[in-house]
C-alpha cells in the first residue's frame, strides 16, 4: 500500500515523518541533516519564491516579503489582524480573508503554508526516495472549524491527499504512548512558538481517550520573543523603533537570548543597525520576570481542562511537555507545580508530534492494530438565534464523530429559501463567537408558511471539521444547500489556485532555465574574451570568434532561452581550436618549466 | 475487515425497528439486522429509527453500569472507529463515521443519569420542557438563600467583606451539592422500580419528571455559583 506521511506544519519550524516498520521516523534535511523546517516562505523578487533556513535568513533585511509565523493567520479574517501584526507583516487592504500582499500579489495562509508543505514534499522525496501523497497533518487542539479547513486547504494546494487532521497534543502522546504501555490519566501542555494546548486523555489498553482539551490559539514562543525585543526596541531611536527591520533584527536576537537563557543565567542581546548600536544585558531572574504573566496565561486553560474532564491535578499520572517554548525553565517549574508532579521530556519536545502524526499515519494504513484515537471537539458549536443569542447544538469536548439533527422551516408563506449562520465558541452572544460559516437552504417547495420540515445534519467529523447535509423530511430528498465560508476558501477558489500555481509552475521552470542558460552563456563569453586578449590567432578565425560572440550577446537580452543555449554551444564549438592551442601551450609551458627544475 | 460479525443487536437481543429489508451495500446479501455482512464481512450502518441502547448494545434498563457501559464504547469504537476505515471503500467509510457518531451520542447521553432519565421520558413519548425555570418547592429555601448570597458576592467584589463572602458562597455550595447528590439517589430509586416492571408506570412518569426538573434546576444554579466563586 502507498505510503502515508505524518507531517507536522508548525508556527516556527515544520517536520516530516513516516513509519518505518511501526517506528516513526523524522525525515531530515539532505544537505544539513537538520529534522526542522523552518516554516518561513520568502520572496526575494517577484519570481523567486525561498523556503526554510535561507528565508529566515532574509528576514532580518527583508522583512516585509518574507513571512514568518503564517500559521497564526490560518482561519482568520483581516478583522483579526492587530496593530502589533501590521509591523511584521505587509497586509492587502479590504475585508474577507487574511491576505499578505508581496511585491503586488495577495497571498493567503493556505497558500503561504503550501509552499511550506512543498518544500517538504521535496525533503521527503529526496530523503526516502518517495513520492509522498497522502498525509496526515497535526494541528493545535484548539483550532477552530475555519483554522482547520485553511490547514487541509493548505494541503489541497501542495497536492497532497488529507487524510485526517489530528490534534497535536494527541498525536504527541501516541507518540509517548508507543514505548509504553501505561494506563491512566495524562496531561499533554503543548506550547509551541505561536499556540498553546492543554488535553486530558485516558490511557487503557491501546485506547487514547481525549476528555477534555482548551488552549488559545495566538499564544505560544512568538509572545515571549516579542515581550524580550521590546527590551531591545526600548533602546533604539524612537523613530527607529516601528522600522521593520530593526523590528525584525530585535526579534531574531531576542529568540536567540530566549535559547541562551534555557541554560545560562544571564546574556547579552545585540542590535546592529546602521548607525544604531544597542546592547542589553538580561538575568534569567529578570527573563522570568519579563514573561510570567505569559506562563500564567496558559494555566488558565490547564484548570479548565480538569475540571471539564472531571478531574483533580492528583488524579493525573503522567504530564507531558511538547514544544519547543517547553524548554524555557519557567514554564517547566510552573507546569510542574500546577500538576504537582516532574514532566516527561524524554522525547525531544520539537520531534515528538511529526513522530505522533507517522504513528496515526500507520494507524490509518492499518499498523497498529491495537492503537485507538478518540478526540473531541475543542468548542462548542452552535447556531445564531433570534436576538443574536448563540443556541449550542454541540457541547465542547464532545467525542468525534458526532451528529446532530435539527429541523429548520419558513416563517412566511411561499418563502423558498432559509438561511442560517453557524458558529464557533462558548460565549452566550452570537457576535462574542466567531463565525464559520452562513448556509442556505434552496429550492424549498413553495407552501405556508411553517409548512416545510428542512431537517439539516450537523456532522463533526475525526478531523474536527464540520459537514452539513439536509434532506426535506417530507419526500426524504436531498435539499440544496450553499456555504459560505465566513474566513475560508471556497471549493471554486481553491480549485483557481490550484491551476494558477500549475501555471506558475511552468513560469516558474522558464525562469530557471532561463537563468541557468544565462549563466552558461555569461561563464562562456568571459573565458572567450580572455582567451582572445592574451593568444595569437588568425584573422580568419577571430572574426568567426567575434560574430558569434556578438550574436549570444544580443541573444542574451531575451528571454528565449534555448536560443541563448544554441548560441552558447556554437560559441564553445568555434572557439575550441583556440582552447585547445592554450591548453597545450599551458601544458608545454608547465613541462618546460619542471625540466627547469630539473636541472636545477 | 476482521471477524466481527456478530453484532451488537444480536448480543443484546434488541429487536431493530422493523421497516425496509437489509441488504449488504457491498455484495447485496440479506444481511438481517447484522452490522457486518455476514457474506462479505463489510461493514453496514445502524439503521436510523435504533434507540441509543441498541445501539450500544445494552439491556434497555434505566439502571446502567457506568464501568460496562464504558467498556462497551470502547469495544464499539474499536470495530467501527474511521481510522480503521479511512483506505476502504466509500461505503465502509459512511457507515463507519455513521455507527461512530450514532455510539458516541448515545454513550454521552446514557453514561449520565440524567440524560439517561430525560432520554427514557423522550422514549414515552414525553419531554422535560426546554424551558424548565421552576423552582424545585422541596429546595426553594435554599435556593433563595444561594441567590442572595450571589447578589451579595457581586456587589461586595473588591471590598473588605468579599473574602468572608466567598466563603459562605463556598459553603452553600457544598450544600447544593449535597442537594444534588440526594436528588440523584432519588433518580436511581425510581430507576430500579422502573427496571423492576412496577405496576404504576403514569406516577413513575410524574416522579421521574419532578426529580429530573429539580436536577436540571440544580445543575444550572451549581453552573452560576461555581462562576462567581472563579470569577
Amino acid at each position: 500500500m502507498e505510503r502515508i506521511f505524518g507531517i507536522d506544519l508548525g508556527t516556527t519550524n515544520s517536520l516530516i515523518a513516516y513509519s518505518d516498520g511501526g517506528t516513526p521516523r523524522v525525515i531530515p534535511d539532505p544537505d544539513t541533516g537538520s529534522p526542522l523546517l523552518p516554516s518561513v516562505v520568502a520572496f526575494p523578487s517577484a519570481t523567486e519564491i525561498v523556503v526554510g533556513a535561507r528565508a529566515k535568513a532574509l528576514a532580518a533585511t527583508q522583512p516585509l516579503t518574507t513571512i514568518a509565523s503564517v500559521k497564526r493567520f490560518m482561519g482568520l479574517g483581516m478583522e483579526h489582524v492587530t496593530a502589533a501584526d501590521r509591523a511584521h507583516y505587509a497586509f492587502a487592504t479590504g475585508d474577507g480573508i487574511v491576505r499578505f500582499r508581496i511585491h503586488g500579489r495577495d497571498y493567503t495562509p493556505p497558500e503561504i503554508s503550501a509552499l511550506i508543505l512543498t518544500e517538504l514534499k521535496h525533503r521527503a522525496a529526496a530523503g526516502c526516495g518517495e513520492e509522498v501523497h497522502k498525509v496526515v497533518i497535526t494541528v493545535p487542539a484548539y483550532f477552530n472549524d475555519s483554522q482547520r479547513q485553511a490547514t487541509r486547504d493548505a494541503g489541497r494546494l501542495a497536492g497532497f491527499e488529507v487524510l485526517r487532521l489530528v490534534n497535536e497534543p494527541t498525536a504527541a502522546s501516541l507518540a509517548y504512548g508507543l514505548d509504553k504501555r501505561n494506563q491512566g490519566f495524562i496531561a499533554v501542555y503543548d506550547l509551541g512558538g505561536g499556540t498553546f494546548d492543554i488535553s486530558i486523555l485516558k490511557l487503557h489498553e491501546g485506547i487514547f481517550e481525549v476528555l477534555a482539551t482548551n488552549g488559545d490559539t495566538r499564544l505560544g514562543g512568538d509572545d515571549i520573543d516579542r515581550r524580550i525585543a521590546e527590551l531591545l526596541l526600548a533602546e533604539v531611536p524612537a523613530d527607529l523603533r516601528g522600522d521593520p527591520t530593526v523590528v525584525s533584527q530585535a526579534t531574531a536576537a531576542a529568540e536567540a537570548a530566549k535559547i541562551r537563557l534555557t541554560d545560562a543565567h544571564a546574556t547579552a542581546l545585540e542590535l546592529h543597525n546602521g548607525s544604531v548600536h544597542v546592547v542589553c544585558q538580561l538575568t534569567r531572574g529578570e527573563f522570568d520576570a519579563l514573561i510570567a504573566d505569559i506562563v500564567e496565561r496558559t494555566l488558565i486553560p490547564c484548570r479548565q481542562a480538569l475540571k471539564d474532564a472531571g478531574l483533580a491535578a492528583t488524579d493525573l499520572d503522567e504530564v507531558v511537555l511538547v514544544g519547543g517554548s517547553t524548554r524555557v525553565p519557567l514554564v517547566r517549574r510552573r507546569v510542574e507545580e500546577i500538576f504537582g508532579r516532574r514532566p516527561h521530556t524524554e522525547l525531544d519536545p520539537e520531534e515528538v508530534v511529526a513522530l505522533g502524526a507517522a504513528v496515526q499515519a500507520g494507524v490509518l494504513s492499518g499498523g497498529h492494530r491495537d492503537m485507538l484515537l478518540l478526540d473531541v471537539v475543542p468548542l462548542s458549536l452552535g447556531i445564531e438565534t433570534m436576538g443574536g443569542v448563540m443556541e449550542r447544538i454541540i457541547e465542547r469536548n464532545t467525542t468525534i464523530p458526532t451528529t446532530v439533527k435539527q429541523v429548520f422551516t419558513t416563517f412566511v408563506d411561499n418563502q423558498t429559501a432559509v438561511d442560517f449562520h453557524v458558529l464557533q465558541g462558548e460565549r452566550e452572544l452570537a457576535k462574542d463567537n466567531r463565525s464559520l460559516a452562513r448556509f442556505k437552504l434552496r429550492g424549498i417547495e413553495p407552501q405556508p408558511a411553517g409548512l416545510p420540515r428542512i431537517e439539516v445534519t450537523f456532522m463533526i467529523d475525526a478531523n474536527g471539521i464540520l459537514n452539513v447535509t439536509a434532506r426535506d423530511e417530507r419526500t426524504g430528498r436531498e435539499q440544496s444547500i450553499d456555504v459560505k465560508p465566513s474566513y475560508g476558501l471556497d471549493d471554486e477558489q481553491i480549485e483557481r489556485m490550484l491551476e494558477e500555481s500549475i501555471d506558475h509552475a511552468e513560469e516558474d521552470v522558464s525562469a530557471r532555465l532561463l537563468i541557468e542558460a544565462r549563466n552558461d552563456a555569461e561563464a562562456l563569453l568571459r573565458a572567450a574574451r580572455k582567451a582572445l586578449t592574451g593568444s595569437t590567432i588568425g584573422a580568419d578565425e577571430r572574426a568567426g570568434i567575434d560574430a558569434a560572440i556578438a550574436r549570444l550577446e544580443a541573444a542574451m537580452h531575451a528571454t528565449d532561452y534555448n536560443r541563448i543555449r544554441d548560441l552558447t554551444d556554437e560559441l564553445n564549438q568555434v572557439t575550441t581550436p583556440l582552447a585547445q592551442r592554450i591548453m597545450d601551450e599551458s601544458i608545454k609551458q608547465a613541462l618546460e618549466q619542471k625540466r627547469v627544475e630539473e636541472i636545477a | 475487515m476482521g471477524s466481527t460479525p456478530a453484532s451488537a443487536a444480536q448480543r443484546s437481543g434488541a429487536v431493530w425497528p422493523a421497516g425496509e429489508p437489509l441488504s449488504c451495500w457491498q455484495c447485496g446479501a440479506d444481511r438481517a439486522s447484522n452490522l457486518f455482512c455476514p457474506r462479505c464481512a463489510a461493514i453496514q450502518p445502524i439503521p436510523d429509527g435504533a434507540d441509543y441502547f441498541q445501539v450500544l448494545g445494552v439491556p434497555r434498563r434505566l439502571l446502567q453500569d457506568r464501568d460496562a457501559l464504558h467498556q462497551r464504547f470502547y469495544e464499539l469504537h474499536r470495530q467501527w472507529h474511521p481510522d480503521r476505515y479511512q483506505t476502504g471503500p466509500q461505503g465502509a467509510r459512511s457507515a463507519s463515521l455513521r455507527n461512530t457518531a450514532a455510539v458516541n451520542r448515545a454513550y454521552s447521553t446514557l453514561r449520565d443519569p440524567v440524560g439517561r432519565g430525560e432520554y427514557w421520558l423522550t422514549l414515552q413519548g414525553e419531554t422535560l420542557g426546554a424551558k424548565n425555570n421552576r423552582v424545585p418547592p422541596e429546595l426553594a429555601e435554599l435556593v433563595f438563600e444561594v441567590q442572595e448570597k450571589l447578589d451579595e458576592l457581586r456587589a461586595a467584589r473588591g471590598g473588605k467583606s468579599a473574602a468572608d463572602l466567598q466563603r459562605e458562597v463556598a459553603e452553600v455550595h457544598a450544600e447544593l451539592l449535597r442537594g444534588q447528590a440526594a436528588l440523584l439517589e432519588q433518580l436511581d430509586e425510581n430507576f430500579r422500580r422502573w427496571d423492576a416492571g412496577a405496576a404504576e408506570p403514569a406516577t413513575l412518569k410524574r416522579e421521574l419528571k419532578t426529580t429530573l426538573s429539580a436536577l436540571a434546576y440544580l445543575r444550572r444554579l451549581i453552573h452560576d455559583v461555581e462562576k462567581e466563586l472563579e470569577a
